[in-house]
């Protein structure tokens, strides 16, 4: 007998023949995806979503492969953020981050936790949405943290900015594209 | 119309066609009605034959070239007399030249240019209103404008 344990669940799937398993994945979390030529400090484009057009600066990538970017919150409203390197134009401009510390943040920093899912809960799972006043506070100090965070690195990016005359207007300003531009023309 | 510009020996040519366009060479040897040989040690261009279809005429010429001179004896007269030099201070050149910095300009250095355009534009208007005051209305409008730009 080819050597597969056939457990039968009573009631449910029968399994008929030996079933061939196609792929099977061997790692069990995926490969960080590789980051093409972008530098920590590189002014990036934002492609899709709410900041689409904005340009920002890049911090680092997250272990999930996703670049950590940053407005900086004051120059343009662009948060501390996870960004998706595809959905990105990396410019030449780069602005010099030796002064910024994103050690603390990962990819843990932007898990929702459980009060924020269940924050808008209506109908039955009402009540669990109600936050009792440890969770308020928890939270209260939780948002301290990350606007601390967010601005002990802005402070630093900021203060590089300033050195670059422009830059600080062309982080703020959003990048389009219009009637006569050639995009595949444009170098970046 | 007296025609200005001839096909001869030492004629400055810019290439308009051919995996050297937009390159200059000297008429070195002309060969028939439709062909030359031009030769650039200077500019990349390498001793060939071309079609005069593929060259512009400029109104340089350089001195010293003789016929079916060798490439040496080219670029001895380049070093006397540069004609490539004069060429590149043309308003054509530098239009050629200016179109090619734009296409190297990266996002930032686009901005930057806008930014400086509207800066300059915002002088002008400025000068032309006190001109305008200062003429009572009958205005020229040669105001003279700043900033640098690309």
């Amino acid at each position: 007998m080819p050597g597969k344990k056939r457990t039968v669940r009573i009631g449910n799937w029968y399994k008929s023949d030996d079933e061939k398993v196609h792929f099977v994945r061997k790692r069990k979390v995926p490969r960080p995806s590789k980051l093409r030529k972008i530098v920590p400090g590189q002014v990036l484009i934002l492609l899709a979503g709410r900041f689409q057009g904005k340009r920002v600066v890049f911090l680092k990538q997250l272990k999930s492969g996703l670049l950590l970017v940053t407005g900086p919150f004051k120059l343009n409203g662009v948060p501390l953020k996870r960004v998706n390197s595809a959905y990105v134009i990396p410019t030449s401009t780069k602005v010099d981050v030796n002064g910024v510390n994103a050690g603390q943040v990962d990819d843990e920093y932007f898990k929702r936790t459980q009060a924020q899912r269940r924050k808008n809960e209506q109908g039955f799972w009402a009540k669990r949405g109600e936050l009792t006043a440890e969770q308020q506070a928890a939270e209260k100090t939780r948002l301290e943290g990350k606007r601390k965070t967010q601005k002990s690195i802005d402070d630093a990016l900021i203060a590089a900015v300033k050195k670059t005359p422009l830059m600080k207007q062309y982080l703020g300003a959003r990048f389009s594209i219009g009637k006569t531009t050639r995009p595949h023309d444009l170098v970046f | 119309m007296v025609l200005t510009k001839f096909v001869e020996v030492g004629r400055v040519v810019k290439i308009n066609y051919g995996p050297q366009e937009g390159r200059l060479a000297t008429i070195v040897e002309i060969l028939n009605d439709k062909r030359v040989l031009i030769d650039g040690p200077t500019t990349g261009v390498q001793r060939q034959v071309i079609p005069i279809r593929r060259l512009t005429l400029t109104k340089f010429n350089l001195k010293g070239a003789t016929r079916g001179a060798r490439t040496g004896v080219i670029t001895k007269a380049i070093k006397k007399s540069d004609p490539f030099a004069q060429y590149a201070q043309t308003l054509a050149a530098k239009k050629v030249a200016k179109k090619a910095l734009r296409a190297k300009l990266n996002d930032f250095d686009r901005f930057r240019v806008m930014i400086l355009r509207k800066r300059r534009s915002a002088l002008l208007s400025t000068q032309l209103k006190t001109l305008k005051k200062s003429t009572g209305g009958k205005a020229q409008t040669q105001a003279k404008g700043g900033n640098k730009k690309k």
